[in-house]
């Protein structure tokens, strides 16, 4: 005799909350979310610490920061990078988030798990906006750890702490939003290349360093064009959220952030979709 | 109602058909034994029912639904090449992670139960990854096992297994179809293990079904014979063919098909006065009767 059998089709709600909860549980779970974190924290004492540190003649090298701050966010929008100051502040976290994105979603993929996570999982928009999240997170967190780290190193060698407050908050904010836009993109790519595990933290990297922005913002600095359409990039907007941020800056960041969040999860939706998975 | 029907499924990987218009029905409550060379696209078949891969063409539906409704596919447990572990985690936590996927409410106690089945209760704190392959076998049925399946797709599951392992395997499948009401579709390459449990057979060549059938079907099928040996083997078989119509030599043995009455065999012998020193009455494997259909295959193909 067959058993009755009765299906339920779980709610959008059911099947991200069980999807983001088995990422959750793996990111608390496994070494690698912590060891970014500290590496986050890590990064920007060494890079205070080493500013202070003379070189072979003995010689005090220039200070790269006069205050604190600066080593999370930029003094004003610096799309143009033209010292390692100007580039090493808050966004290396989405240059390190990237690499653990692609370790998150690689370690899915070697492990074999992903084959439960899309067996049990019809729709492939769990697995995009679940990987999202949990990724965007992360990045925030290592944010803030990146805060930590960057002020007891800054105040260990004595910059200056003068800043305002208000501005301050919103660009560590601003960055944390800016997260979910990254994490988004790195999904995304991870998706593209989950058979190359090596393509896929390159193109992370490459990326995360937004170089193309960096590009694009040289040639228009040289041409005299206006600079703020850089902001509808994801760099553009994590360059922006700097130490002159306003609430209309957080406005941007959160606008750029959830539409680039948008438009990688229907992407890469659709690429899974159409696409073999494992 | 059948747990799967699929019509006309095809899939193909660098232009060459993996699934070529694959036809295919499980019964609700079987245990379909799928049987295929390697490379004959059972595990291909098993990627798209679990949806890893994207059809060509063609349709699945299981128990009705289509293959793509979340709500039969959260009820589905797959085992498809490895358990899918992470290796620096426990079972208890490989096994918690997918309580929390499938939104299971007392998951200790679920993953107790599972654990239980596979008789693994005392190996929860264990990595992954000092497990052996068959504790990692059975760890992937227990995955599957978990949230109260309605089918379970496992691919090899007992590849690699030892004696014991396979007789645990074949108990462990046997109880969850009988006791948990769950459908079975299962591969492998041992068909003497598989024939000990499957209820129904569907044998794949190069992508296409060539015959599904019932394990009573499969009985009315194979071949019943007698073997046995006299001191004149070419003497005696001239006998038994005056009287018996499928009379073989087969290496040290006669062989007399489809007749299972050995005291006729053995009397009819005498009458011509030749004395059996052994006989015995046999059946036809699973495993020749599948070597026999793919060898009439590739004769059917020659002669095209």
């Amino acid at each position: 005799m067959t058993k009755e059998l009765k299906f339920e089709s779980p709610t959008f709600t059911k099947r991200i909350k069980g999807m983001l909860g088995v990422d959750f549980y793996r990111l608390f779970h496994t070494p690698m979310f912590y060891i970014f974190l500290v590496i986050a924290a890590i990064i920007p004492a060494m890079v205070s610490a080493m500013t202070m540190m003379p070189d072979q003649q003995g010689n005090t090298m220039e200070p790269l920061y006069s205050n604190v701050w600066q080593i999370i966010a930029a003094s004003e929008p610096l799309y143009v990078i033209r010292s390692i100051a100007d580039y090493a502040n808050m966004n290396m976290v989405f240059i390190f988030g990237g690499i653990m994105v692609s370790i998150f979603i690689g370690h899915d993929y070697k492990s074999g798990y992903v084959k439960q996570l899309f067996t049990t999982h019809a729709k492939k928009q769990d697995y995009m906006i679940s990987k999202s999240l949990v990724c965007a997170f992360a990045m925030a967190c290592m944010c803030l750890t990146y805060f930590i780290g960057g002020t007891v190193g800054g105040l260990l060698v004595g910059y200056e702490t003068a800043v305002s407050a208000g501005s301050l908050i919103i660009a560590i904010l601003g960055k944390m939003i800016m997260s979910l836009g990254w994490a988004s993109l790195y999904t995304f790519l991870n998706i593209i290349f989950r058979r190359y595990f090596g393509i896929s933290i390159a193109s992370s990297f490459f990326f995360g360093t937004g170089i193309l922005i960096i590009g694009v913002a040289a040639i228009v600095e040289n041409l005299s064009l206006p600079t703020a359409f850089l902001n509808l990039f994801l760099y553009g907007s994590s360059v922006n959220a700097c130490l002159v941020s306003n609430v209309g800056t957080l406005l941007t960041c959160i606008a750029v952030s959830a539409a680039w969040a948008v438009f990688y999860n229907v992407l890469g939706t659709k690429i899974l979709s159409k696409s073999d998975v494992y | 109602m059948n747990a799967i029907e699929i019509r006309g499924l095809s899939k193909s990987f660098r232009g060459m058909y993996a699934v070529d218009h694959l036809d295919m029905t499980v019964p609700q409550g079987a245990i379909y034994g799928f049987i295929g060379e390697n490379g004959s696209g059972k595990s291909t078949t098993m990627k798209l029912i679990c949806g890893h891969l994207v059809p060509e063409c063609g349709e699945i539906k299981l128990f009705g639904r289509d293959n793509d409704d979340p709500g039969v596919r959260v009820r589905v447990g797959a085992l498809i090449e490895n358990a899918g572990c992470f290796p620096n985690a426990s079972i208890y936590q490989n096994l918690r992670m997918q309580t929390i996927n499938l939104g299971l409410e007392k998951s200790d106690e679920e993953i107790a139960r599972v654990l239980r089945i596979v008789r693994m209760e005392e190996h929860a704190n264990l990595k992954f990854k000092s497990c052996s392959l068959g504790m990692k076998q059975r760890i992937g049925i227990a995955m599957a096992l978990l949230g109260d399946p309605a089918l379970l797709i496992l691919d090899e599951p007992i590849n690699g297994l030892d004696t014991d392992g396979m007789r645990i395997m074949r108990e462990i499948l046997v109880d969850i179809t009988k006791n948990y009401g769950c459908t079975v579709l299962i591969s492998s390459h041992i068909l003497g293990e598989l024939e000990k449990i499957a209820t129904h057979y569907g044998i794949i060549r190069q992508g296409r079904m060539i015959m599904e059938l019932s394990a009573a079907e499969m009985d009315t099928r194979v071949q019943v014979f007698v073997s046995l040996k006299t001191k004149d083997m070419a003497g005696a078989k001239n006998v038994l063919a005056k009287r018996f119509a499928d009379v073989r030599r087969e290496g040290e043995y006669i062989r007399v098909y489809d007749v299972d009455d050995t005291a006729a065999i053995v009397d009819h012998l005498m009458k011509n006065g030749h004395i059996v020193s052994e006989i015995k009455k046999n059946k036809i494997g699973l495993e020749e009767y599948y070597i026999e259909l793919m060898s009439a295959s590739d004769t059917v193909k020659e002669d095209m």
